[in-house]
């Protein structure tokens, strides 16, 4: 038996389209468990439990769910990836945002970008998730304070 | 038992009226009789071996600002001399925090301890500054060293962390430690006012002090968590190896945006290993360390309790006196079995 936990967006069909690949590739699902009281930042923390898999078959199927912009963030309890909710104040668009995105991209993926410009000549803010393999957290982390040295923003972090 | 104070402020005063209000409890519960022999402020001190009047001594420094004007028994003695001269079983510090140098208290406390006296201080700059040094005085005069009310004033926590929760292991501890930062974010958040806005308000409410430097910059929260890194979890740490960011940069908008997540922001410092900074972090709204108004909250990791959470009032003169006053009675019963 393997334990899979996945974040969804809060949206009609979103589970569906998670297991249908799962299906597609003749997996058998045992239970499919809502952690709704979880809820963080308009993610549902949604746990699946599938028949036990060779690793090779584990591996294509998380693949699957991946190219699905599912994030699976624990196989077994053990912890794949970390998703860090993050609020940016500083100059966020002119300190060229794409750069900032890019940058971030190298090491985790930038999602659900928000921004608020109360003024185009006054200091604004984002809101953004960002998802990191945990074994890369820590250069996600210098990236932030590199970033934020170098463009003068304020990144306030989730623990 | 016989106790010297130093500092005859907020928090002096706070200390000489709960010992005024809880005489007969003492006597009663623990068949204590606490006397004050020696008061002292910038003036000097009153001075009496067989306990002050301490209503006669809240209405001269009412009255005159001078605790040296206190009738017969006044006088412009160095305080240095009162802790070396004055016969006392403790020594309850509450001058002014001075977070670059630690003194005069460091003085005071080494005095303190080199003539034979407990000591229990409030002040956080010498905590945070030379607690290694403080506490090797004490080991070498045998004396007992308290400050549970440098931290979180009323919020118990040094106390509970190495007394209630022994045998433990705690692994990390993460709050807001500083009331004037979380009363200013509430206070921008619930009514989308900007930064500058909210301090002035405060200052003039007298939430805030009219030098706010060290409680906007993260100063003071990265002083107490010093403390905590030090006399909780044995690490050897200065205020100079904390990565400090204060909460002038916070925005409305930025409260607005962490709000609309599902987020707050609040001041958080934070101990653990390899960790040791003070910083806005966002916390979940429902989160147990999202306490609003100028409330103080820590959590503690630890290996068997797991999560342990305190919440309480981080200033005030009554309610950080409650913490020097359990301090007392603590010292008490132990110098009592010390023999
Ligand atoms: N206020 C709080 O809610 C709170 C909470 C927790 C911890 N604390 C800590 O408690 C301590 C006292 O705070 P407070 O609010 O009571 O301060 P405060 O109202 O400013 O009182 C300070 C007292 O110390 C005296 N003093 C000043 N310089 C001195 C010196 N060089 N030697 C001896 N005495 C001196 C002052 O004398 P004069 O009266 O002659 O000016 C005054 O009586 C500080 O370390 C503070 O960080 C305060």
């Amino acid at each position: 038996m393997i334990i899979l936990d996945l974040e969804l967006k809060d949206a009609p069909g979103e589970l569906i389209k998670a297991l249908t690949p799962i299906s597609k590739m003749g997996i058998n699902i045992h239970s499919v468990i809502h952690l709704r009281e979880k809820k963080v930042d308009g993610r549902i923390p949604v746990r699946l439990v599938v028949d036990g898999l060779e690793d090779k078959t584990l591996n294509e199927m998380i693949d699957e769910l991946e190219k699905l912009d599912v994030i699976i963030t624990k196989v077994n309890n053990s912890i794949r990836k970390r998703d860090i909710d993050l609020v940016v104040i500083g100059h966020v668009v002119d300190t060229d945002i794409r750069d900032t995105i890019d940058r971030l991209n190298k090491y985790g993926l930038v999602i659900d970008l928000d921004l608020s410009m109360p003024d185009p000549f006054k200091e604004s803010s984002a809101r953004m998730k960002i998802i990191v393999d945990s074994e890369k957290l820590n250069d996600l982390y210098n990236e932030l304070d590199k970033l934020s040295k170098e463009k003068n923003l304020l990144f306030i972090k989730s623990f | 038992m016989k106790v010297i104070l130093l500092g005859f402020g907020i928090i002096g005063k706070g200390v000489i009226n709960v010992i005024r209000k809880k005489k007969e409890y003492l006597k009663n519960k623990y068949g204590m009789d606490l006397k004050v022999v020696a008061i002292c402020d910038r003036s000097g001190a009153a001075i009496d071996e067989n306990g002050l009047d301490l209503e006669l001594a809240l209405r001269v420094k009412e009255e005159t600002g001078k605790i040296s004007k206190y009738p017969e028994k006044g006088t412009s003695l160095p305080i240095v001399e009162v802790i070396k001269s004055i016969e006392a079983d403790a020594l309850i510090e509450a001058t002014p925090t001075n977070i670059e140098s630690g003194e005069p208290a460091k003085t005071y406390i080494i005095e303190g301890f080199k003539s034979g006296k407990h000591v229990i201080t409030a002040n956080k700059g010498p905590l945070a500054l030379y607690f290694n040094e403080l506490l090797s005085y004490a080991k070498k005069y045998d004396r007992i060293f308290r400050y549970e009310a440098s931290v979180g004033g009323a919020m118990p926590i040094i106390n509970l962390a190495k007394e209630t929760l022994a045998g433990n292991e705690i692994t990390e501890i993460k709050g807001i430690l500083n009331g004037t930062t979380n009363y200013i974010l509430t206070k921008m958040e619930r009514e989308k006012l900007d930064f500058d806005t909210v301090l002035k308000e405060a200052q003039e409410l007298g939430i805030a002090e009219t030098n706010p430097h060290q409680d906007i910059s993260g100063l003071d929260t990265a002083a107490k968590i010093v403390i905590l890194a030090n006399s909780i979890m044995n690490m050897e740490v200065t205020i100079r190896g904390v990565n400090i960011e204060g909460i002038t940069k916070i925005t409305p908008e930025a409260l607005s945006m962490a709000n609309k997540g599902g987020y707050t922001i609040k001041l958080i410092g934070e101990v653990g290993e390899n960790k040791l900074e003070v910083g806005p972090k966002l916390i979940p709204l429902d989160d147990p360390l999202n306490v609003k108004g100028s409330l103080n909250v820590a959590m503690l990791n630890t290996d068997l309790a797991k999560e342990v959470i305190v919440v309480g009032r981080g200033a005030g003169d009554v309610e950080t006196s409650s913490a020097i006053l359990s301090d007392i009675i603590n010292i008490y019963l132990k110098s009592k079995k010390m023999g």
